[in-house]
């Protein structure tokens, strides 16, 4: 398919990969991103900001000598990009590489695709939004009552119109719309406080916001958080015990434990001054093999899927142009694919798997997740507590974190129950810790739900910060024989 | 364009001609290089310039807050008549309770550029190069890390003609040394002067790799309590997360934990901590805040009593109010630290008028760090870095976080094995109550992890709590 030249970012995308290349760059690549963003915050119902944004730029990133070097500008004028290209390619013949870097050869097109968006959000107007607000504040009210002390939601809108090309014959053109919404809330009852924080996103219009049921979606979470705070007691098991986790829990193991040390940058070291580097690094000498490592039981397929459309990490083509497909990260319990942008699977002797992404136009292109996930087992939810005598079901979580390694993490329990002689009672329990590692958690896992749910993230890494929308979910999973230490 | 008083003074007068009443308006032209390395080797180079123009609008309550890439006049005479047209109509906004009325001069601006700053590109990769061969030379196997440096010109200019042009330039490197997979040690240099500069690079590469040697041989680190010392790098974490609290949006949105404890005790009485634009080697200085009003210190925690949040005009009136209906008391006031931008993470949420640090700068204490390892009679851990800290209840100050790089354990005022694998999982007014020791020596943090630039020394804690994840 031949992309149509459509305005000025895109000629000068095209002028500066055939000025850079005349001037010495042995690769270009540029990108010229319109982003259009429409925010809305507010707490307990009142308006702390309303902010609609359109920036336009090109970012421009060279191999020149075997250094690499990232410009960007939003000047866009052809004197201010031939600056911008003749800067850059000084500054990658400065990095004096012992070993040059050199990117994977792959297949390119020239191709456009678009987020699926039955309703722009652009067409609602300012007073149709700020009603989804008012009916949400007035629910959690009236349903949440006056426990529910903060409630401040953050609601994102972003539109990006990009053109990528590279002189490796990329064309790219593309129109991505995300919505995401960030609630944080704080309950009290008798002077104990919880707290919520959710999110919400997807690759769509506004359509998502009916679509999705997400102003049910918050009520839910409001009355749980009350429940929660108000009769959810400290309980000390008896170690170990067996846990079933939520889609959601289910996420964030996934993307901590298994998305970040997939990162192939961090494996080989390149983020190691900033988001760490990986244990996968010491698992195996010599070329990656699928299926030779094991990583989790039988049961567990842990999936990185940037093409899956309802997710809000959807992408169709990298912003390296590469063709963007599902990366089956852990496959039945053996460590099976890598995310890999062009660098680092040249140093793997292998192809891109399109896990190439940077925030804006003014960001370097870093090796990410989209929409890793849990995939699906064969077990009705009931199934999974049956043969539990004790053992804890955690449907949501307040703190985590996990060592630079990705391999020590620590999710602790928000919305949570004792399961009982094989079934899930009422009884809610207060703050209880899974401090496991990732080996405890994935080797330990005997059963995969049927379900699926994939909040949204917003996931951080690199320096300077680029945080890209992200989903992390799946299905609930149960986990066999592990401590819970108990929350205060 | 160039930045201008006439372009500030433009865009003031149009925004008044649209029908606002009060405004800001901030220009920024910012020239700033970066250089990631790891592996020893350099492998990007980077350079950003970026020209843009925030502006707030207001009418009575109403709030428009506006943001515009490459300003020129054409352009703004472009955007403002379109977006201020219905400013009447926008939804009053909860936190715009005015700006500064009073009008300012200003004396003397601070120096706060060093001129060789513009050179710096000739020189930066040889002087990361130095950083990484001293490493070497200690024994490293691979060296990673970032430097940034830059000049920035900022404009501001109030409707109550407050503000003026100001530029400043500044650096900060991270270097983390590995002597194998899983020992590593880190080191941070950050200022704005470039005197001597080579060998503060040559010494941080250095100093984190002798880090990472000692932290060679670490074992598994075991869970329990115990007195901690934090290097001014995990303190400006841990120590930052506490301060930034004392800001009254972070109380209202429920993510401090000190919302409660304004005129209580927080720490022992050598605790004593300040915001300081004024410092002329703090990255966040600058000789007037966004309104116009002058730098100051402001004392947030004198003595260990937590004396001052930090305040905006708006925020100043809106604690005024609170304090009347709960005490009968008024009289809160601007702190001078209004900023316009991003409330929460640079490039994500909200951008409007709020309170924001510039620089926490904390009084030295009186012990030298080998003091604090020889007074710890009791086992002890000394955390050299860390990173992840969250939360499971900001009003509680409940969370953890993870140290990274040498940590070591200390028993009968010794180091005695270096651990790893351990995580602080504590309270943070419990953290400040229980400081024991503050060290002598106050260097200036900026990384991923300290986002405000932190004069902080050494502190020592004691009756931590460390824990450790389970197979």
């Amino acid at each position: 398919m031949k992309v149509s030249r459509m305005n000025d970012g895109f000629d000068l995308v095209e002028y500066g990969v055939d000025f850079a290349e005349q001037h010495g760059a042995s690769y270009v690549e540029a990108r010229f991103i319109n982003r259009y963003d429409e925010n809305y915050t507010l707490r307990n119902g009142s308006v702390i900001g309303i902010l609609e944004t359109e920036s336009l730029g090109v970012g421009i990133r060279v191999i020149s000598d075997g250094g690499v070097a990232f410009g960007s500008t939003d000047q866009l004028t052809k004197q201010n990009l031939e600056n911008t290209v003749l800067r850059v390619i000084k500054l990658a013949k400065l990095a004096q590489r012992k070993d040059p870097i050199v990117f994977s050869a792959e297949k390119f097109e020239e191709t456009k695709w678009n987020t699926p968006v039955k309703q722009e959000f652009q067409e609602i107007s300012k007073e149709d939004k700020l009603r989804f607000f008012k009916t949400v504040e007035k629910r959690q009210k009236r349903e949440a009552g006056r426990a529910l002390k903060n409630r401040l939601l953050y609601l994102d809108m972003l539109k990006d119109h990009k053109y990528y090309m590279n002189n490796e014959g990329a064309k790219i053109e593309s129109t991505n719309s995300v919505i995401s919404l960030f609630g944080y809330f704080t309950a009290k009852v008798r002077n104990r406080t919880e707290q919520r924080q959710l999110g919400l996103g997807a690759a769509k219009g506004w359509e998502w916001i009916t679509e999705q049921n997400i102003e049910d979606h918050i009520i839910r979470e409001s009355l749980a958080l009350v429940n929660t705070t108000a009769n959810a007691k400290s309980y000390e098991f008896q170690n170990p015990v067996d846990v079933v986790v939520s889609g959601e829990v289910a996420g964030i193991m996934c993307h901590e434990n298994v998305g970040h040390p997939s990162e192939a940058d961090r494996i080989l070291g390149r983020e190691g001054a900033q988001a760490g580097e990986s244990f996968y690094r010491n698992l195996w000498e010599g070329d990656f093999q699928p299926g030779k490592i094991r990583i989790g039981s039988d049961c567990v397929t842990v999936v990185d899927d940037p093409t899956y459309s309802e997710n809000a990490g959807y992408y169709l083509y990298d912003d390296e142009g590469v063709k963007a497909r599902p990366r089956k990260l852990i496959k039945d319990g053996m460590l099976n694919d890598l995310l890999m942008n062009r660098e680092f699977a040249a140093r793997f002797n292998c192809n891109s798997s399109a896990a190439s992404r940077a925030y804006a136009y003014d960001r370097e292109p870093l090796t990410r997740m989209a929409n890793t996930y849990m995939a699906p087992g064969d077990f009705e939810q009931e199934e999974l507590f049956q043969d539990i005598q004790e053992g804890l079901y955690m449907k949501s979580f307040t703190e985590w974190n996990i060592d630079d390694r990705r391999f020590q993490s620590k999710y602790v329990g928000l919305e949570c129950y004792l399961i009982k002689n094989g079934e899930l009672t009422s009884q809610q329990i207060r703050r209880p810790i899974l401090e496991l590692t990732t080996f405890g958690i994935f080797q330990n896992v005997d059963a995969v739900g049927k379900g699926y749910f994939a909040p949204y993230g917003s996931c951080g890494k690199g320096d300077p910060m680029q945080a890209v929308s992200v989903s992390m979910g799946g299905a609930h999973f149960r986990i066999r024989n592990v401590r819970v230490g108990r929350g205060l | 364009m160039e930045l201008s008083n006439e372009l500030l003074q433009f865009t003031v007068d149009l925004c008044k001609q649209e029908g606002a009443k009060d405004v800001v308006v901030k220009a920024v032209q910012n020239d700033e290089h970066q250089i990631r390395f790891s592996n020893s080797q350099i492998d990007i180079l980077k350079q950003w310039f970026c020209n843009t123009m925030d502006i707030l609008a207001t009418r009575g309550k109403h709030v428009k807050f506006l943001s515009i890439q490459t300003p020129s006049k054409p352009k703004i005479k472009a955007i403002i008549p379109k977006a201020l047209k219905n400013l009447a109509s926008e939804p009053k906004s909860i936190l715009y309770w005015g700006i500064e009325k009073k009008h300012h001069t200003y004396p003397q601006y601070p120096e706060l550029v060093d001129h060789e700053i513009g050179n710096f590109i000739d020189r930066a990769p040889d002087y990361v190069n130095a950083a990484i061969q001293s490493s070497i030379e200690v024994g490293s196997q691979k060296v990673a890390g970032v430097l940034y440096w830059g000049k920035k010109s900022t404009g501001v200019l109030t409707s109550n003609g407050n503000g003026g042009i100001y530029s400043s330039s500044y650096y900060r490197m991270t270097v983390r040394s590995f002597f194998d997979a899983e020992s590593s040690g880190q080191d941070i240099i950050a200022g704005r002067s470039l005197q001597n500069i080579e060998s503060k690079f040559i010494e941080a590469g250095q100093n984190s790799a002798e880090i990472a040697k000692m932290a060679v041989n670490g074992v598994q680190g075991n869970a329990g309590y115990y007195d901690v010392i934090l290097s001014p790098t995990v303190a400006g974490n841990i120590f930052g997360e506490l301060v930034f609290g004392a800001n009254p949006l972070m109380i209202l949105f429920g993510i401090s934990s000190v919302g409660e404890k304004v005129g209580k005790q927080i720490g022992p009485e050598n605790l004593t901590v300040s915001d300081d634009p004024t410092h002329p080697e703090g990255i966040g200085s600058y000789p007037f805040d966004i309104e116009g009003i002058p730098a100051k210190p402001t004392p947030i925690i004198e003595n260990g009593k937590l004396v001052n949040l930090l305040h905006n005009t708006s925020t100043a009136k809106i604690w005024s109010l609170l304090g009347f209906i709960r005490k009968g008391k008024i009289g809160t006031k601007s702190t001078g630290n209004s900023n316009l931008g991003y409330i929460m993470t640079e490039g994500i949420g909200p951008r409007t008028l709020f309170p924001k640090p510039s620089n926490f700068v904390y009084n030295p204490g009186d012990s030298s760090l080998q003091e604090m390892i020889e007074n710890s009679q009791k086992p002890t851990i000394y955390l050299t870095s860390n990173w992840y800290t969250r939360y499971t209840n900001y009003i509680e100050g409940t969370f953890s976080t993870i140290p990274r790089d040498g940590s070591f354990l200390i028993e009968n005022g010794e180091i005695k094995q270096s651990i790893r694998k351990i995580r602080l999982s504590d309270n943070l007014l419990r953290i400040s109550a229980n400081v024991s020791a503050i060290g002598k020596n106050v260097p200036q943090i900026q990384w991923w992890e300290v986002r405000i630039p932190t004069f902080i020394p050494a502190i020592k804690v004691e009756n931590c709590h460390i824990t450790t994840a389970t197979d």
